[in-house]
C-alpha cells in the first residue's frame, strides 16, 4: 500500500505549522471573499496567484493557499445564499431552496453547520475516491500521447456543451473563443507573431490573470451597477449554532448518495458543481417523494446539494491533477496558477512531486475540518460582512482587482486589456453566454494546439494518428455520445411539444 | 433576438479579418507539418460556423427574475464607470496607486448610492491601507508616483 504511505506523508507537508498556518489564512480569505456579492472561487482564486507568487511561498504552499481559498469560497457562497436568498454563483442555487427557509424558521445557524458538515462529507467521500482512483488514473495516463491528449481535450470541451443544458450553442462559442485566444502571442514552435498587432505587450500572449479578473470581476462590477440596492436583510443568525446528532443522522444516508454522485460529476469534465448540486437536489426530491418539505426548510434539501458541491469540487481535481485536462473554471485557474511555478499537472506529477500533490489532497481534508471548526465562533463576524453595502464594496473590488491585474506584469497596457476584456465579457453575460467555457478553453487552447502539432509531426502530418489507437477511437466515441446528447434533448422536447398542440 | 443578430453579425466579421490576419503566418523555416495558422484558422473557422447558424437562428436570452431591463440610466451608469475605469488604468502609473485609487474611487462609491462624506472618509482610508498591505506587506510592488517625494 504505498498510496498510504504517500498520503501519511502528504499529511506530514500539510500539518507543517507554515502550512497550517497558509491553510487556515485560506480558508479565511476563501469565505470572506466568497461571501463578498460580485467574487467567487474564480476571482478568489486568481486574485491570489500573482500575490502568492509575489511573497515567494514554496509551490506546495501555494497549492495549498488556493485550495483552501477555493473551498473558503464556496463555503462564504453558502453564507449568502443561506442568510440572504441571494445565490453567490450558479452552483448555489439550490442551497437557497431549502437552506434560506431554514434560516427564516429560526434554525439559521443550524442550517449554516449543517451545510459545513455535508460539505465536509462530501468532500471525505470525494477525497477518499481521489486517494483510490487517481494513482490508478496517473498510471494509465502514462500511456497517453499526445494524439490521445488532444483528443480528450476536444471530448473535455464537447462535453462542456453537451452538460450545459440548455443552451449548447452559446457555450461552444464561449469554449472557441477562449480557444482561440490562447494563440494569440508568439508562437513557441515557429517564432511567428500571432495576432499581437505588433504591440509587445501581446508578444507573450493576454496573461491568464488579465482575461480572469477581467472577464469575471470587471463584468461582475458593472453588472451590480444594475441593483444598486439590495432587497432583503440578511436573516439574524440567533440561537442554536452547531446542528445536533440526531439532525446528522438524519441526512447521513442522503450525504452518502450526494457525495458519490458529486464525486462522479466533478470527474466527468464539464459537469462540475452547478450540474452536481441539480441532480443530487432533484434526486433527492425524488427519493423522498410525498413525506419530504422539499423548499420548505427540509434538511436534506440542504443537505443534498452541499454534499454534492463539495464532492465535485474536489472530483473535479482529479482530472486536473492525473491528466493536467481541467474539468472547471477553478480548476483551469489552479493549472494556469501552477504553470506560474513552472509545474505542469499530468500523470508524471504524482512521480516527480509526491509531496505536491499527496500534500495537496491531505490539506484538503484540513482545510474542510477548519471551515466546519471557524463556522461556529466566526460565523457572526461573517454576517456583519454580509452588511456591506455595495457603494463601499464595489470601489474595493474595482482595486484590488487592478493591483492582482498590475501584479503580473507591472504594465498599465494589461489595465487597459482588463477593462476592455471586461467590457466584452459583460456583452457575453447579458446575451446569455457562459463565461466559464471561455476560461477553460483558454487553458486547454495552448495544451490541445501542442498536443495536436506533435501527433502529426509524429505521423508525419498523416491525420489518421488521430483516431487510429483504441484509446482515441474509444474517446472519439464517447466524444460522438456526448454531442448527440443534447441534440436527442432537443428532438425530443420539439417532438413533446408537437404532442401538445396534437393533443390540443 | 435582433441584438443577438447583431453581436453574431460583428463577431463574425471579426472572425473573418482575424483570419485575413492569419492569412500569412507561416513559419519561415520548419520541420513540422502543422504550421502556427492551422490551429487559429480552425477555430475561427468553427467559430465562424456556430456564429452563422447564430445569426439565423438566434436562441432566447432567459433573464433571471431579479435582473431590470436595460434602461437609459442603467446605460450612463455603465459607460460612467468603463470610463473611471480606464481613468484607473491610464492614471495607475504616472498619479501612483494611492492618488489614482482615491481619484476614482470617490466617484465609483457615488455611482453605487453612497454619500459623500463616507465615499471620500472610506476610499481614503482604503487607498492607503491596500498600499500598506500590499506594497509594504505582502511585496507587491505598486508605483508611489505623485507621492514619491514623500519617501524618505
Amino acid at each position: 500500500m504505498d498510496t498510504l504511505g504517500y498520503l501519511g506523508q502528504g499529511f506530514g507537508v500539510a500539518l507543517s505549522p507554515y502550512n497550517l498556518v497558509t491553510a487556515l489564512t485560506g480558508t479565511l480569505i476563501g469565505t470572506v471573499v466568497g461571501l463578498l456579492p460580485g467574487l467567487g472561487p474564480i476571482n478568489g482564486v486568481a486574485l491570489l496567484i500573482p500575490i502568492a507568487f509575489a511573497l515567494g511561498l514554496p509551490p506546495e504552499s501555494a497549492l495549498i493557499l488556493l485550495a483552501a481559498v477555493y473551498l473558503g469560497c464556496e463555503y462564504g457562497g453558502r453564507i449568502s445564499s443561506i442568510l440572504l436568498n441571494i445565490p453567490g454563483e450558479a452552483s448555489t442555487v439550490m442551497t437557497t431552496l431549502d437552506g434560506y427557509p431554514m434560516a427564516r424558521k429560526g434554525l439559521a445557524g443550524v442550517a449554516l453547520s449543517l451545510s459545513a458538515w455535508s460539505s465536509f462529507i462530501g468532500a471525505f467521500i470525494a477525497t477518499c475516491g481521489m486517494v483510490l482512483f487517481a494513482p490508478l488514473l496517473a498510471k494509465w495516463a502514462i500511456a497517453f500521447g499526445p494524439a490521445e491528449y488532444f483528443v480528450l481535450m476536444v471530448f473535455a470541451i464537447v462535453c462542456l456543451g453537451g452538460m450545459a443544458g440548455d443552451r449548447p450553442l452559446k457555450t461552444f462559442i464561449a469554449a472557441l473563443i477562449g480557444l482561440f485566444l490562447s494563440s494569440v502571442g508568439i508562437d513557441a514552435n515557429s517564432g511567428v507573431y500571432r495576432f499581437t498587432g505588433d504591440n509587445i505587450h501581446l508578444t507573450d500572449g493576454i496573461q491568464f490573470v488579465v482575461l480572469v479578473l477581467g472577464l469575471f470581476s470587471i463584468s461582475e462590477i458593472l453588472l451590480l451597477l444594475e441593483k444598486t440596492h439590495r432587497g432583503q436583510e440578511a436573516v439574524k443568525a440567533t440561537g442554536r449554532m452547531m446542528f445536533n446528532f440526531k439532525e446528522a443522522a438524519s441526512v447521513f444516508v442522503v450525504n452518502i448518495r450526494c457525495g458519490l454522485l458529486g464525486f462522479i460529476m466533478g470527474v466527468l469534465p464539464g459537469a462540475g458543481a452547478t450540474l452536481a448540486s441539480a441532480v443530487a437536489y432533484m434526486t433527492e426530491k425524488r427519493i423522498a417523494g410525498a413525506s419530504g418539505k422539499f423548499g420548505q426548510g427540509d434538511a436534506r434539501g440542504l443537505a443534498a446539494p452541499e454534499t454534492a458541491i463539495g464532492a465535485s469540487a474536489c472530483g473535479a481535481l482529479v482530472p486536473m491533477l492525473t491528466l493536467g485536462v481541467p474539468g472547471s473554471g477553478t480548476t483551469a485557474v489552479m493549472i494556469g496558477a501552477l504553470s506560474l511555478y513552472n509545474i505542469t499537472p499530468g500523470p508524471l506529477l504524482f512521480q516527480q512531486q509526491p509531496d505536491i500533490v499527496w500534500g495537496l489532497i491531505a490539506s484538503l481534508f484540513i482545510a474542510n475540518i477548519m471551515l466546519v471548526i471557524l463556522n461556529i465562533p466566526m460565523i457572526r463576524i461573517f454576517t456583519r460582512i454580509l452588511a456591506v453595502p455595495n457603494w463601499a464594496l464595489v470601489p474595493v473590488i474595482a482595486i484590488i482587482t487592478g493591483i492582482g491585474v498590475y501584479a503580473v506584469h507591472a504594465t498599465t497596457f494589461d489595465l487597459f486589456l482588463m477593462v476592455g476584456i471586461g467590457i466584452f465579457g459583460y456583452i457575453l453575460r447579458k446575451l446569455d453566454f457562459p463565461l466559464s467555457p471561455v476560461l477553460l478553453g483558454f487553458i486547454l487552447g495552448g495544451l490541445m494546439e501542442q498536443n495536436l502539432r506533435r501527433a502529426l509531426s509524429i505521423s508525419n502530418g498523416a491525420l489518421d494518428i488521430l483516431w487510429s489507437s483504441p484509446i482515441t477511437f474509444g474517446v472519439w466515441v464517447l466524444t460522438a455520445l456526448m454531442l448527440a446528447f443534447p441534440l436527442l434533448r432537443i428532438w425530443r422536447r420539439r417532438s413533446a411539444a408537437r404532442n401538445a398542440i396534437a393533443d390540443v | 433576438m435582433l441584438i443577438q443578430r447583431i453581436f453574431a453579425s460583428v463577431l463574425l466579421l471579426v472572425c473573418a479579418s482575424l483570419a485575413l490576419m492569419a492569412w500569412p503566418y507561416q513559419a519561415a523555416f520548419s520541420y513540422e507539418p502543422v504550421g502556427p495558422r492551422a490551429f487559429p484558422l480552425l477555430m475561427l473557422g468553427l467559430m465562424g460556423l456556430a456564429l452563422l447558424y447564430m445569426v439565423f437562428r438566434p436562441a432566447p436570452i432567459k433573464h433571471s427574475e431579479d435582473e431590470p431591463p436595460l434602461d437609459r440610466e442603467t446605460l450612463t451608469k455603465i459607460s460612467i464607470c468603463v470610463a473611471l475605469l480606464l481613468v484607473f488604468a491610464g492614471l495607475f502609473e504616472p498619479l501612483g496607486f494611492i492618488l489614482s485609487s482615491i481619484l476614482i474611487g470617490i466617484p465609483m462609491a457615488r455611482l453605487y448610492g453612497g454619500r459623500w462624506v463616507p465615499s471620500v472618509i472610506v476610499t481614503t482610508l482604503m487607498a492607503i491601507g491596500l498600499y500598506v498591505l500590499f506594497d509594504r506587506v505582502m511585496d507587491v510592488p505598486l508605483p508611489l508616483g505623485l507621492l514619491d517625494v514623500l519617501e524618505n
